[in-house]
């Protein structure tokens, strides 16, 4: 049964409806619009938990996909030689979704952080109507990133997230919103266009294919179909790698170290790699609370989840011959990241560093380039994803009583909202690695993989971990503890809702933190084509 | 006999963690009946715990494992599993005593708390804790439990979050700590890509580094793992020079010096060691290095504990100081010293912390300059703290006599160089513990609070009791004609250490220092001053702890904070700058084509020109390039 209904589908495209229906309801006060984008996010992380029970880890990317012909656009037609035949091509978009053990995780974070966000966005004031289908569209894009299996299909999804995101920071943001939400554009707008030439140039080798020929001479095609570069990849007969004089669809190394540079250039700046984070400084410290929630929770991820899908799958002998620069680059994330969190004074900007610095350990992960430390880099997106949402839930909530972000005007908070405090304090020992919660099995499964090829270089990251400690409890030490200021007498702790989405998020980062197999299992055979290519590889 | 019990060990965590679970649930509305819940689990654990012991004691010698799977990532697998050893078993006996005391006394000690309920939570959380890392049978599952300990340790030294001190010694205990935890973690790490099938289990641990099958792993990297494991036993266990966390962490409740910060966490790090120990053993250098920071560090805590005059920082340093003479016997190669004063000092120790917390009860204040004559008011806790202050000081026949004389024999037997420093060090435990003891019992009382001091209430004073009588006959476990805990513990007669030259030595400092320590504060045969008066660089260089405190400060905690601000400016001007030029340069070559194009026939001809130019000198240049 779950194989008859078009789930994938269901899941991208719910969204896109709640957001049509509300545009139809009216928006004078918040509850239909609020209503209704529950529901609509509700509903997809319902279907992802489904999934999530059905997934049969060995069935790898077959599992649900949902395949057909979208767009067939003929390009020219020509006749090579006096008696050749004609030989038509034509450019194919493909509607392919599919899941496997890399997008499940992810697609389950999404499900989660957004209806926690969802809930969390009760404390927008204005325009309510605008903001939840924005919300809702946005939702549309995560989902299609995660489970887009087409070039061009990821790239629509993908830009598709920034619309919704431009104008959630600059109408609902803080003082600076504006600026916050033009810079965050253009950077990502950059970004995307370094991506769009990638695709285009592995849409142009490994993406062509000869079809069956026909009365009217050959058939030729260029798609962007995932599944069809990874078979061309593997295939020495593919076009795309017989390097012949005159074969304008050899995909040479050069092409390939172009098409890998971009690639990393253009999630770099999504994950974001130094020196290209300055974009999301802006974003944390100017976007609503909830609206960061999405940001740091699930958009960042894309990057990782970018670098993943294409840059390794697709090309890598690039990223294995790269592995100790992105190694490097994730060192200098942690800590770089790590010791401007220990100097920040606004809090907001501590976390936005501290999601650099946790980043960063990704990066070491996928540098592995081995299962654990690969699994490691997801289960570290997953679980920064988890917490980070949870930090600024809290954020918000404590925004809403104190009037501030900035650490020497905040301290002793414990007394006077116990709870909330109990909750930063939770998602703070989850941030600096605390084993039993999420944060430490990423982190050390990302160590671990990294640590069997680059020693020196992991246990410099490894630094990371105790700068961790030291801007964590800094700064979360520095809002909660120490004597309380009067102002703050008769503040009223979290309501139940916003304490619902505390104890949510801090459940699941508990049970991952306690049996992390739930989801490693889930990854299972994930990497198991990447792994096998880079060991023929290594062996031929 | 077959083993019943042990199969069930994990119960015992298991009671606190319920306790822990049902606290943090519905703590507010528990309150008291929340602590006797607390109470009640540890209660539980100990009578569990002590079955079996006696059921390993009476013959049962298989050790027990079970467990699970924890994590499967293709084909590595890392397990979740307890085993039950005589050294667990003994563990699980001394963690859940003292927790069980602790407990109880708490019941007296916070009873005025309004967030009782909360401190029971995590002292449960704690036990459950410190027994899980005791039960775990393999290094990643220790590494957990111990990173949780400290985190327990970290909350309950932070509990009275108000105070800036407390806070900031929270946050010194956390992050110095960690500082060995990452030593740890790269061990744990390297033990797993250097092992056969990555095997993290203290068995496979045993076997590998077992000198029979030498040579698995080589004498560089094993050293390196020893030494790297030792950073995270020496971050723990207060070692030179990662003690610093340990006396600040006295602003905690008084209770949790005892349990954590003197009896059980703090000798987490020796038992980490002991865990490892074919590690260590396959390395001379590490063994050295062991033996020499545990022989400084006893010798150098010890001198500072006589300068100082907050109780509770005296009896801190002292712990650093027993730690450090557990980790030289066990870098002299003697498990069953290290163990045996571990299981001394938890008592003895534990007794004098509770025996401070009674007393500053009483007087409301923690400086033993404003205590004195407590003695008459407060005649249980001046006769058990006394108790403790004889087996500290090593007087026979007082439990703390014999463990210290077993590894003052083994160090005399190794090597007599660190038997020497180990005596010299016992000499001035003796002398800052009379001290101690005088000032605060004797004399005229000089605080304010000190005339109408009052006994205890029986909640407080029964651990004590307990615990005093604890302190006198623990150490016949082990006495230089009857070895049987080491011979328990480690499975195989120690080779025997006694020394009549070590049995006398360490009598006669114990004693020495004792006497002058007498001499001095109660019969005033020597002014209290006269070295204040003769070396005040001396006094003031203990006062001050040889300002290790400031010397890090100017280290590490500077320039890590300078850093941070040089390299917010390095973010803000140049990263972001360069994004800024990058934007302006955009929109300045959009504004410069802007003013290009403004209709004049004349700049379009002069452009036009211009670029000819260009070209023409382009072209021709090529050819003399």
């Amino acid at each position: 049964m779950l194989k008859d209904i078009p789930v994938l589908s269901l899941i991208a495209l719910i969204p896109l409806a709640g957001a049509v229906l509300l545009l139809f309801l009216p928006g004078r006060r918040s509850t239909w619009p609020r209503g209704v984008a529950l529901a609509f996010t509700a509903i997809p992380l319902i279907l992802s938990a489904w999934l999530f029970a059905g997934y049969e880890p060995i069935l790898g990317g077959k599992a649900f996909a949902e395949h057909f012909t979208w767009l067939s656009i003929p390009l020219n037609a020509e006749a090579w030689g006096p008696d050749a035949a004609v030989a038509s091509y034509r450019l194919v978009f493909d509607y392919r979704l599919g899941i496997d053990g890399i997008s499940l995780p992810l697609v389950l974070l999404t499900g989660v952080v957004s209806l926690m966000a969802a809930i969390a966005s009760v404390h927008i004031r204005k325009r309510w109507k605008t903001y939840y289908a924005l919300f809702l569209l946005l939702q549309t894009g995560m989902y299609g990133v995660f489970l887009a299996r087409d070039l061009t299909l990821f790239f629509i999804f993908f830009e598709l997230t920034l619309i919704p995101m431009f104008f959630l920071i600059g109408i609902w943001g803080y003082f600076g919103r504006e600026k916050a939400a033009n810079r965050f554009l253009l950077y990502n707008g950059l970004g995307s266009a370094f991506m769009l030439f990638a695709f285009l140039i592995l849409i142009a080798t490994l993406g062509f294919s000869a079809e069956a020929a026909t009365a009217g001479g050959n058939a030729f095609s260029f798609t962007g179909d995932y599944e069809v570069l990874l078979a061309h990849l593997s295939d020495p007969n593919a076009p795309a790698n017989i390097a012949q004089p005159g074969n304008a669809m050899y995909l040479s190394d050069s092409l390939k170290w172009t098409a890998f540079v971009l690639l990393l250039i253009a999630f770099g700046i999504k994950l974001p790699i130094f020196p290209f984070h300055t974009w999301m400084l802006k974003v944390h410290t100017e976007a609503p609370p909830s609206v960061v929630m999405i940001h740091s929770g699930i958009l960042l991820k894309m990057g990782v989840y970018g670098l993943i899908r294409f840059g390794a799958f697709l090309l890598p002998e690039q990223l294995d011959a790269w592995a100790p620069v992105l190694a490097t680059l994730g060192v200098i994330n942690i800590l770089y990241g790590a010791v401007l969190a220990c100097a920040q004074k606004e809090f907001k900007l501590v976390l936005a560093y501290s999601s650099i610095s946790h980043m960063g350990i990704v990066l070491l992960g996928i540098a592995s380039l081995n299962e654990i430390g690969l699994q490691g880099a997801i289960y570290q997106a997953v679980s920064h994803g988890l917490i980070s949402a949870l930090l600024f839930l809290v954020v918000g909530t404590l925004y809403e009583r104190t009037g501030t972000t900035k650490l020497d005007e905040l301290g002793g908070l414990a007394r006077s909202v116990p709870f909330t405090a109990g909750i930063l304090l939770t998602a703070g020992l989850a941030s600096l690695g605390l084993p039993g919660l999420s944060g430490f099995v990423g982190e050390f499964l990302a160590f671990l993989g990294l640590f069997g090829s680059m020693k020196a270089l992991t246990a410099v990251g490894a630094l990371g971990v105790l700068l961790a400690a030291v801007y964590v409890l800094r700064s979360v030490l520095g809002i909660t503890f120490g004597p309380m200021p009067e102002r703050f007498i008769g503040m009223k702790d979290a309501r139940f809702v916003e304490a619902l989405p505390m104890v949510a998020l801090a459940a699941v980062i508990l049970v991952l933190g306690v049996y992390p197999s739930l989801l490693t299992d889930l990854m299972q055979h994930g990497f198991d084509g990447l792994l096998k290519q880079l060991s023929t590889k290594a062996g031929g | 006999m077959a083993t019943v019990f042990s199969p069930y060990a994990w119960l015992v965590p298991a009671f606190p963690f319920v306790a822990f679970a049902v606290l943090t649930a519905f703590g507010r509305s528990l309150s008291r009946t929340g602590a006797w819940l607390a109470t009640a689990g540890t209660f539980l654990s100990l009578v569990l715990s002590l079955v079996i012991a006696i059921e390993r004691m009476t013959g049962a010698a298989e050790d027990y494992r079970g467990g699970y799977e924890w994590l499967r990532i293709g084909d590595f697998s890392l397990p979740f599993g307890f085993e039950v050893t005589n050294l667990a078993a003994l563990m699980l006996v001394v963690v859940t005593l003292v927790a069980f005391l602790v407990n109880l006394y708490s019941l007296g000690y916070m009873k005025g708390d309004d967030r009782i309920s909360v401190f029971f939570a995590y002292v449960s959380l704690f036990t459950f804790s410190m027994l899980g890392l005791v039960l775990a049978d393999n290094l990643l599952l220790l590494y957990i439990f111990w990173e949780l300990v400290g985190v327990c340790s970290f909350l309950l030294v932070g509990f009275w979050y108000q105070k800036p001190e407390a806070k900031a010694a929270a946050k010194k205990a956390f992050i110095v700590t960690r500082i060995g935890d990452i030593g740890l973690l790269i061990a744990i790490l390297l033990l797993f890509w250097y092992m056969p099938d990555h095997a993290l289990d203290f068995v496979s641990l045993h076997n590998v580094f077992d000198p029979q099958n030498g040579g698995t792993i080589s004498l560089g990297i094993t050293t390196l793992i020893a030494l790297l494991i030792f950073l995270g036993a020496a971050g723990k266990s207060g070692q030179f020079p990662l003690h610093v966390w340990l006396p600040d962490a006295m602003e905690g409740p008084t209770p949790i010096s005892a349990l954590i910060h003197a009896a059980t966490m703090v000798a987490a790090g020796v038992f980490l060691v002991v865990r490892t120990f074919d590690v260590f053993e396959a390395s001379q250098a590490a063994m050295d290095t062991v033996a020499i920071i545990g022989a400084f560090t006893a010798i150098f805590a010890a001198t500072i504990g006589l300068a100082q005059n907050d109780i509770k920082r005296v009896l801190a340093y002292s712990t650093v100081s027993q730690l450090g003479y557990m980790m030289l016997a066990l870098g002299v190669g003697s498990v069953p010293g290290a163990m045996f004063h571990l299981f001394t000092h938890a008592f003895f120790k534990a007794l004098l912390f509770l025996g401070a917390g009674s007393v500053i009860h009483a007087v409301h204040t923690q400086d033993i300059r404003e205590m004195g004559g407590l003695g008459r008011r407060m005649k249980i806790t001046a006769w058990t703290f006394g108790i403790g202050a004889l087996s500290l000081s090593g007087i026979p026949p007082l439990a703390g006599f014999w463990s210290k004389d077993a590894i003052l024999a083994a160090a005399l037997a190794d090597r007599p160089w660190l038997f020497v420093v180990g005596a010299i060090a016992a000499f001035f435990t003796a002398l800052y513990m009379s001290r101690l003891f005088f000032l605060v019992f004797f004399g005229k009382p000089r605080g304010e609070h000190g005339a109408q001091a009052k006994e205890s209430p029986g909640v407080m004073t029964f651990p004590l009791l307990v615990l005093a009588a604890l302190a006198v006959v623990a150490g016949f476990a082990n006495t230089p004609w009857n070895g049987w805990l080491g011979q328990w513990l480690t499975g195989n007669a120690e080779a025997d250490h006694a020394s009549a030259l070590a049995i006398v030595v360490s009598v006669a400092v114990g004693l020495l220092g004792f006497y002058i320590g007498w001499l001095v504060y109660v019969k005033g045969a020597v002014r209290r001053d006269v070295l204040s008066s003769r070396l005040p660089g001396v006094v003031r260089l203990l006062e001050r702890k040889y300002y290790i405190d400031e010397l890090y400060a100017w280290l590490f905690v500077r320039p890590l904070r300078a850093l941070g601000d040089a390299l917010t400016a390095f973010d803000t001007h140049v990263v972001d700058g360069a994004v800024r030029l990058v934007g302006a340069a955009a929109n300045g070559i959009g504004k410069l084509n802007t003013r290009l194009q403004n209709g004049q026939l004349q700049t379009y001809g002069l452009a036009g020109l211009l670029a000819l130019v260009v070209l023409v000198v382009a072209i021709a240049g090529r050819r003399f390039w």
